[in-house]
């Protein structure tokens, strides 16, 4: 991935959200995107020129337009009418964008449009954030990462976040999935912390 | 077999779906894939199918066919009656805010200018004093009292539409508690059909949010009412049983919330029997 100092930046046509250009290239802000604050607060998953990516809770495409300019192919769902209308401007001016107008709770609804994908990213409000991700991981290759953004605020307000993290973890072990990193993204993000496991062969 | 955008795959040999774009998203939103038995599609079948020539062939194909299908998805939830209440109603909301604070920004403006003026003891409705605001200054405070007086007739217009709306979109509620109060609920709570499933017991508490969740957090109380305390049975009602009233309206408008939605049109059996029960919770309580 390409970092100037401790910048980091994406290559791809600029202006989609008014964001700093850097030597031509597009900077990516860890305030404004938790998967940024993530490569910058710990590791995360190395985007890489081939790859496929399943991103759930796509907003207004401002973190998709970043990773799409890495990767092969973005496939972004996103639920609400709203964002969706600024999701649909990026797409319209990239290529590898393929927005989805479905809820990531019933994949069952997308499963026909979806490829096996390398890497699923998943930033959604919802309290089930962690049975979306496993419901989800149908469409992860064996060996494929997950990035789990969990907001803890949404799935219980009144829990301390790190009890969240605990419960989420869990859940996500007990599915089988190895987890390899987790991080919190303070001080970018508060109370959102970065899940990143991968999924081993059967 | 599977079924994906392009086609059926059945033992690696592909029957490609022949239509047009609408018809294409037909079949997409038709398609209902069970997640056990389910294989990812791989492009490559899309190839032999005969759907497309190459992987950047088959991604323009893909995005063109989502983009449209989320184009009509957005266009349909629009459509719908509620959508533009929503705006009407947040917007009624709004320009309030901004009144009240040009308002008082404005009075105290005023009172610099005269300083023997003071608001002690006096009965002066708002719009009075920006009535005496704009005929006894000049310049620019002169034209902000303008503009005040202005927005409230904007903001008078508006609260009509609202209500009008409001009748039509949700008559059963509408008819319980007001079409501006309806109107409140329905934006708090994002929509009809997200009101039309919320349990009684949040829409009682609907826009008291703050409340709400200190008392989840810590011991305080849990408020009685939110929204709903703008209709005249909850806060004309007396102390100790106002949120007996509040929790029985929410129950009716629930139910009417119910009606709006799946049936849309005035039911009166139910809102005699509702107003009846709502009136007799007062009545109940008195010696």
């Amino acid at each position: 991935m390409i970092w100037i100092g401790d910048v980091l930046l994406s290559q791809g046509e600029g202006g989609v959200y008014n964001e700093r250009m850097l030597g031509g290239a597009r900077v990516w802000d860890p305030h404004r995107s938790k998967m940024s604050a993530l490569y910058h607060v710990g590791t995360g998953v190395e985007l890489k020129t081939g790859m496929r990516v399943l991103y759930l809770g796509a907003a207004n495409g401002t973190t998709v337009s970043h990773v799409a300019d890495y990767v092969d192919v973005v496939y972004a769902v996103e639920f609400a009418p709203r964002p969706m209308q600024d999701l649909l401007e990026v797409s319209r001016r990239r290529r590898n964008v393929i927005p989805i107008m479905a809820d990531a709770a019933r994949p069952e609804q997308y499963a026909s449009m979806v490829e096996a994908v390398d890497l699923l990213y998943q930033d959604v409000a919802q309290p089930e954030q962690a049975s979306i991700a496993l419901r989800n991981c149908s469409f992860l290759k064996t060996g494929g990462f997950l990035i789990l953004m969990l907001k803890t605020r949404s799935v219980d307000v009144r829990k301390e976040p790190a009890e969240v993290f605990q419960d989420t973890l869990d859940v996500l072990l007990s599915a089988g999935l190895i987890v390899q990193e987790c991080v919190w993204l303070a001080p970018f993000h508060h109370d959102h912390a970065a899940i990143v496991c991968m999924k081993p062969d059967e | 077999m599977q079924s994906y955008w392009f086609g059926d795959v059945d033992d690696g040999r592909c029957t490609l779906f022949i239509g047009d774009s609408n018809a294409i998203i037909d079949r997409i939103r038709s398609i209902s894939v069970s997640m056990d038995s389910f294989i990812p599609l791989e492009w490559d079948q899309a190839v032999l199918c005969g759907a497309c020539s190459d992987r950047i062939d088959y991604l323009a194909r893909l995005q063109a066919v989502c983009i449209a299908d989320a184009e009509r998805s957005i266009r349909e939830q629009y459509a719908r009656k509620d959508a533009e209440l929503l705006q009407m109603v947040r917007t009624l909301d709004e320009i309030d805010t901004v009144i009240n604070l040009l308002s008082e920004r404005a009075a105290e403006w005023y009172l610099v200018r005269h300083p023997s003026f003071s608001r002690k003891y006096r009965r002066t409705p708002a719009h009075i004093l920006v009535k005496t605001m704009r005929e006894k200054s000049k310049g620019a405070l002169g034209r902000v009292a303008v503009e005040i007086e202005q927005l409230s007739e904007t903001r008078t217009f508006l609260a009509k539409e609202v209500s009008a709306r409001a009748n039509s979109v949700m008559p059963n509620t509408s008819a319980l508690i007001g079409g501006l109060v309806a109107a409140r609920l329905l934006s708090h709570a994002g929509g009809l059909l997200l009101l039309s499933r919320l349990p009684s017991s949040a829409i009682q508490v609907l826009g008291a949010r703050t409340a709400l969740f200190s008392h989840l957090k810590t011991r305080s109380p849990c408020p009685k009412h939110g929204i709903i305390f703008q209709h005249r049975r909850v806060h004309n009602a007396p102390r100790n049983i106002r949120g007996k009233v509040a929790r029985v309206l929410a129950g009716k408008i629930a139910i009417a919330a119910r009606l709006d939605y799946f049936r849309g049109v005035t039911a009166t059996d139910f809102l005699e029997a509702a107003q009846e029960r709502i009136d007799a919770v007062g009545k109940r309580n008195e010696p």
